[in-house]
């Protein structure tokens, strides 16, 4: 005790017995046992379901940092003025109260998969019987020269919901008059293919009502992209002359972005912005990457159950997932989630498991009452999700057909929303 | 006076036949558990109470749910999203659906 002061030796044995005794997170019963990792689209639906359906039968855990969720979807509704913050932000509560799931607002840090456990930020592990991982997105950063974790304060990609979609309607609604937004959208493959373009339009939206002689120029590093028709029909009608969408074939490729002089580097010129939202390439959320059971930067799944193909026990939705024809979608994770929910229900309690079914429909606003939107019904083929049937908004549809698919697309954001969280 | 209960009775169990037999094609094979199932697919847009943009169809009539989706699935009725749905339902799925959402509350 020569150089341990005593003060220091009551914390390290504190510290030491604290550690002792967090090692489990005990729910202290005999049933099997799911641990979800994710309270989005897929983990939300996931942890919802597997308790409801099993009517205690199974003991569901979701791990979840965020006490409030955020949509991503409909954010652009938010950044555009449509929606206020507060009305896509959706509490944990009722999971726990309705339906008994025990929701653990921490990170899960890694995934030990032959002891079944995962390790908490407080040090803590929990024990599963069956693993869904629902983590959504990582952004890439390095795929971008020029950009990094701090350029994001300059240059947001807001491409989480959150903050930084606050911080870049703030940057947005304080640009200067006559101004240029920029907008790098993802390379393939990315969360919420029509994304970029909605925000696209609903930058205009605010900017041809507060700053019309303000111009948007899209550096795109594809040749096309989702609704593109729709979209520039769209822009042209409502907007007209303020969108500039330049391919990756005409810039010839980003080399890089600078977030002190705000400018964007291409083979073709340097555009300089007042305002940029740069969204770089993505991967799986960094869990399922530490779970092993990715292959590159996605995780392969088995279409007909949602279970990855390197490990039975571990479930895989949304983003994260290989989905093949289903777009990384809020609608997509939360059909597979139904899906991934029956399939352990099944397992866990021999419940009866019903044939995969999945489907998907993306709306996206391009101005006021000007709803557009795409979906298709997909079946799980031996080794990809596959397309059985699609549709997509026609550009002459009329007026009042576009003002009824933007109500359509209310009616689904507190359908899905309650499906996630009620 | 029990000859008019009688005739009643047998009229009403008349009235029961007859509307089960005209029931029966479009519910025939209605599987309760696979009709919950389903359902995880209508609720992602169909709310239990609201109205908003979307209608709700906890409780409605079994037939009348029948009766829609097949009209959806024979593109009668129009909206692109439901002729999808309706279109990858066979008709023990479409019967499921209909007695699963005709069990719930409004």
């Amino acid at each position: 005790m020569n150089n341990l002061s005593r003060r220091s030796f009551v914390s390290f044995a504190l510290a030491s017995t604290s550690l002792l005794a967090m090692p489990a997170i005990s729910t202290g019963s005999a049933r099997p046992k799911v641990v979800v990792v994710g309270g989005g689209a897929g983990g939300a639906t996931a942890a919802r379901y597997i308790a409801k359906d099993s009517k205690g039968a199974i003991d569901v855990t979701l791990i979840e940092a965020s006490k409030h969720y955020y949509t991503c979807f409909y954010s652009n509704l938010y950044l555009g003025g449509f929606r206020d913050y507060d009305s896509i932000g959706h509490s944990y509560d009722n999971l726990s109260a309705n339906h008994g799931v025990n929701v653990v607002h921490d990170w899960a840090i890694s995934v030990d998969s032959s002891a079944r456990k995962v390790r908490l930020g407080s040090g803590a592990t929990v024990s599963y019987d069956r693993l869904v991982l629902s983590p959504g997105i990582d952004i890439k950063y390095d795929s971008i020269d020029g950009y990094s974790v701090e350029a994001q304060t300059k240059m947001p990609h807001a491409w989480k919901s959150g903050t930084q979609v606050k911080v870049l309607r703030d940057q947005v609604l304080n640009m200067p008059k006559g101004g240029t937004f920029a907008m790098v959208p993802p390379p393939n493959p990315y969360r919420c293919p029509p994304g970029p373009y909605e925000r696209i339009s609903m930058v205009a939206h605010i900017l041809k009502e507060k700053n019309p002689t303000a111009k948007i120029v899209v550096i795109d590093p594809k040749n096309k992209f989702s609704k593109q028709g729709l979209f520039m029909a769209g822009w042209e009608k409502h907007y007209p002359g303020m969108v500039e969408w330049i391919d990756n074939d005409t810039h010839g490729g980003i080399k890089n972005v600078n977030p002190e002089t705000m400018e964007i580097e291409t083979d073709l010129d340097t555009f300089k912005a007042d305002v940029a939202c740069v969204v770089p390439a993505q991967r799986a959320g960094a869990i399922a990457m530490n779970a092993g059971v990715t292959d590159g930067d996605w995780s392969p799944i088995v279409p007909a159950s949602m279970q990855t193909k390197a490990d039975g026990n571990i479930y895989v939705l949304g983003d994260a997932s290989v989905a093949s024809a289903m777009p990384k979608s809020g609608f997509s994770a939360n059909s597979q989630a139904k899906v991934a929910a029956n399939h352990i229900r099944g397992e866990l309690t021999d419940s009866r498991v019903f044939p995969a079914k999945f489907s998907n429909t993306c709306w996206s606003l391009v101005a006021t009452n000007d709803g557009i939107k795409v979906g298709a019904n997909y079946k799980a083929g031996d080794e990809k999700i596959e397309v059985v049937d699609k549709f997509v908004s026609k550009t002459d549809e009329g007026n009042a057909k576009r003002k009824k698919t933007y109500e359509e697309s209310i009616g689904w954001y507190n359908g899905i929303t309650t499906d996630m969280f009620s | 006076m029990v000859n008019i209960i009688f005739k009643f009775f047998i009229a009403i169990s008349c009235l029961l036949i007859f509307r089960g037999l005209l029931a029966e094609p479009l519910l025939d094979g209605a599987d309760f558990d696979y009709g919950e199932y389903l359902s995880g697919q209508c609720v992602t847009c169909h709310q239990s109470s609201s109205d908003e943009g979307i209608p709700a169809i906890n409780g409605a009539e079994a037939l009348y749910i029948a009766e829609k989706l097949m009209l959806y699935k024979n593109k009668e009725l129009e909206n692109e999203v439901m002729q999808l749905v309706a279109s990858a339902l066979d008709k023990e799925q479409i019967a499921s659906l209909a007695i699963y959402f005709n069990s719930l509350e409004k």
